[in-house]
């Protein structure tokens, strides 16, 4: 299926840029926001794709539950994906506890929510993004604090939605399915997801995974 | 009696626009010289063995065989395994060139003998660049095999 979703794209992708190369001087100021409208379109698309074809595949991957070090999985992505942007950002983090679960698929969730949270919080003049987690008896439940846009709870339901997305296209980017992914897979480990937030006040993004954790899809 | 390739391409695509884009960029920096595109792989045979609307020409061996898997009437395994199996056209490299990267296609078109397995990136950009690194590979790296004695 994914790539009868990309070969029509490539196709958009592929004449735009041609046009581009070849007869961007022959196009006026007018013919030239036009073509960059299409391949900004087309790029957008191609995200899109790739997103829908990750929500799938994690959505069918088997999984592979193993005794995860959560504090060697966060220093991992934060390494990874987020060490260029630290000078602006900093990322608290405290000792997280050994969990039993997909070790990939969560790496997934932190990666979502962290994203996230260093996004929204981009416009601050000190972002600063927290991690942690609290002992709730038969689960952990992790979260991912930002002090960033934060949003309004009258959304709370729509948020982990697929293609939902709260804010302006032009304001932050993104599909809309990034929070989907990440509320599949925490409930394949039989956990929940949850967000609290004030507008212009930061937001929280919680996961639970139970202690004793299976694959419950 | 030695022979020259006068085609250096056979395309067997099905989709026009995705033949364009390719014979565009097999064309960049010129090293090509003829291109065919057939888009269908019933002809693709036809033109391949000299038979059908092809019948009484003579044989006219591409230099290499790009390949797409999903073909009109007759699919792209069954042309691979037709020009592996045949003493004329067995020494032709085939190229598969397609946007599956299932792995069954993959390990199917192996043990048919494809000479190489290419999945086309989804951005036009890379996809350019490998259409050609693959034409440098198999048209100056790569020493290919003798025209097929007739």
């Amino acid at each position: 299926v994914s790539h009868d979703l990309r070969a029509p794209l490539r196709i958009v992708n592929g004449f735009a840029d041609i046009l581009a190369q070849d007869y961007r001087e022959q196009l006026d100021e007018e013919g030239r926001r036009l073509l960059d409208k299409i391949m900004n379109g087309a790029r957008r698309m191609g995200i899109l794709i790739d997103e829908l074809i990750g929500l799938a595949r994690f959505g069918r991957k088997e999984m592979v539950m193993q005794e995860t070090d959560m504090n060697l999985l966060v220093r991992g992505v934060i390494g990874e994906f987020f060490t260029t942007r630290s000078e602006q950002v900093s990322i608290k983090t405290t000792a997280l506890p050994t969990v039993f679960c997909d070790s990939g698929l969560i790496r997934q969730v932190w990666i979502n929510l962290l994203s996230n949270g260093l996004k929204y919080s981009s416009r601050q003049a000190q972002p600063v993004v927290e991690v942690g987690f609290e002992d709730a008896g038969m689960s952990y439940e992790f979260f991912v604090r930002d002090n960033g846009v934060g949003f309004d709870m009258a959304f709370k339901d729509k948020l982990f939605g697929v293609f939902q997305r709260l804010h302006k296209k032009n304001e932050f980017e993104g599909t809309g399915i990034g929070l989907a992914l990440v509320k599949s897979i925490v409930a394949r480990h039989g956990g929940a997801v949850r967000a609290e937030s004030e507008v212009g006040k930061g937001a929280t993004f919680y996961f639970s995974l139970p202690k004793t954790a299976k694959d419950v899809s | 009696m030695y022979h020259k390739y006068e085609v250096d391409f056979l395309l067997i695509e099905d989709d026009h626009e995705e033949a364009e884009l390719t014979i565009r960029s097999l064309k960049r920096n010129n090293l090509v010289n003829k291109i065919i595109h057939i888009d269908d792989g019933a002809d693709a045979l036809e033109f391949l063995f000299s038979e059908g609307r092809f019948e009484g020409q003579p044989k006219n061996h591409p230099r290499m065989v790009l390949l797409d898997l999903n073909l009109p009437r007759v699919g792209g395994l069954e042309i691979l395994r037709r020009i592996k199996s045949h003493n004329d056209t067995c020494t032709i490299p085939v190229v598969v060139l397609t946007s599956s990267a299932e792995e069954r296609d993959i390990i199917e078109s192996y043990k048919l003998g494809v000479n190489s397995y290419i999945v086309k990136p989804v951005n036009f950009e890379s996809f350019s660049k490998a259409i050609e690194e693959m034409k440098m590979y198999w048209m100056v790296l790569n020493q290919g095999p003798p025209y097929p004695k007739p």
